[in-house]
């Protein structure tokens, strides 16, 4: 089945990727992610936050952004 | 890298707008990524010494971004945020959310503007053997641009930009009378006290 998958590691990725039927947010992260912390992403599926067991289905919105964006002056 | 007059200006604007620090993702062009058409502003917390960005707004940025048909590449690699004073060199706080937010990208630029005037902009790269280089700021004024928007902006900015307690309580204070100096130190140490207790000395 096909979902669109949105990361920004690497060159960047927003495209439709085929995964197979079953599929988990968990595998996604780990298959797409690899070694990266889930606490540095914010996972989203159709624009709503999602579990790690969550069932991927046809044509979901799969979306893994980077949380804690933060700066501070010097001082 | 070079920004386009637009994009310059809306951040200088937004800079001087308030009373705290800015941040946001610049918009590069899809065939010159080191060339900045534009400048977002993310929904935000901010105080005078500091800016973090809603998690949740990062993720409505990129999804907006893409549905505009735009590549990560062209939205999502020149982190742009302000300092107060005069010195654009990166804080330890800068340098933490550099490696762990970028650090996994092909590239990407840590872009930071004084509030005195000074730019600061390093690009790190992953491909091929790595590394990171500082690279020169300026304004390209050899393309045609769009004239400023200052209504726009200034919407964008109240949209986006929440100052923390303390300024609002300086902007409360400002309608009954300006705060002394003293005042004004004790309510900035004890912010940055807050705030640096969690994430440490910079």
């Amino acid at each position: 089945m096909k979902i669109l998958f949105i990361n920004n590691d690497g060159a960047g990725f927003a495209d439709h990727i085929e995964i197979a039927d079953g599929t988990t947010v968990e595998q996604l992260f780990r298959k797409r992610v690899n070694e990266g912390n889930p606490a540095d992403y914010l996972i989203r599926v159709n624009r709503q936050p999602a579990s790690s067991d969550q069932v991927l289905q046809p044509g979901d919105r799969v979306s893994f952004t980077p949380t804690k964006i933060e700066g501070a002056g010097r001082t | 890298m070079r920004f386009s007059p637009l994009a310059w200006a809306k951040l200088l604007f937004l800079r001087d707008l308030g009373p705290t620090e800015v941040g946001g993702f610049a918009i590069s062009d899809a065939q010159d990524l080191l060339y900045l058409e534009d400048f977002v502003l993310i929904r935000q917390e901010c105080s005078p010494v500091t800016v973090a960005f809603d998690d949740d707004a990062v993720a409505e940025f990129f999804d907006a971004q893409i549905d505009a048909g735009r590549r990560p590449e062209q939205f999502a690699r020149v982190w742009v945020h302000t300092h107060p004073g005069n010195s654009a060199t990166p804080s330890r706080v800068d340098e933490e959310t550099f490696a762990r937010v970028f650090g996994r990208s092909d590239w990407a630029v840590m872009a930071i503007l004084a509030q005195g005037g000074q730019t600061f902009a390093r690009l790190q790269f992953h491909t091929g053997p790595g590394g990171s280089l500082q690279i020169p700021v300026a304004v390209d004024w050899s393309r045609p641009f769009a004239a400023s928007a200052w209504p726009d902006w200034n919407q964008e900015y109240l949209q986006n930009v929440r100052p923390d307690e303390f300024c609002h309580h300086q902007q409360i204070r400002e309608h009954a009378g300006p705060l002394s100096v003293s005042e004004m130190l004790d309510g900035l140490t004890e912010h940055s006290h807050q705030f640096f207790n969690e994430k440490g000395p910079t």
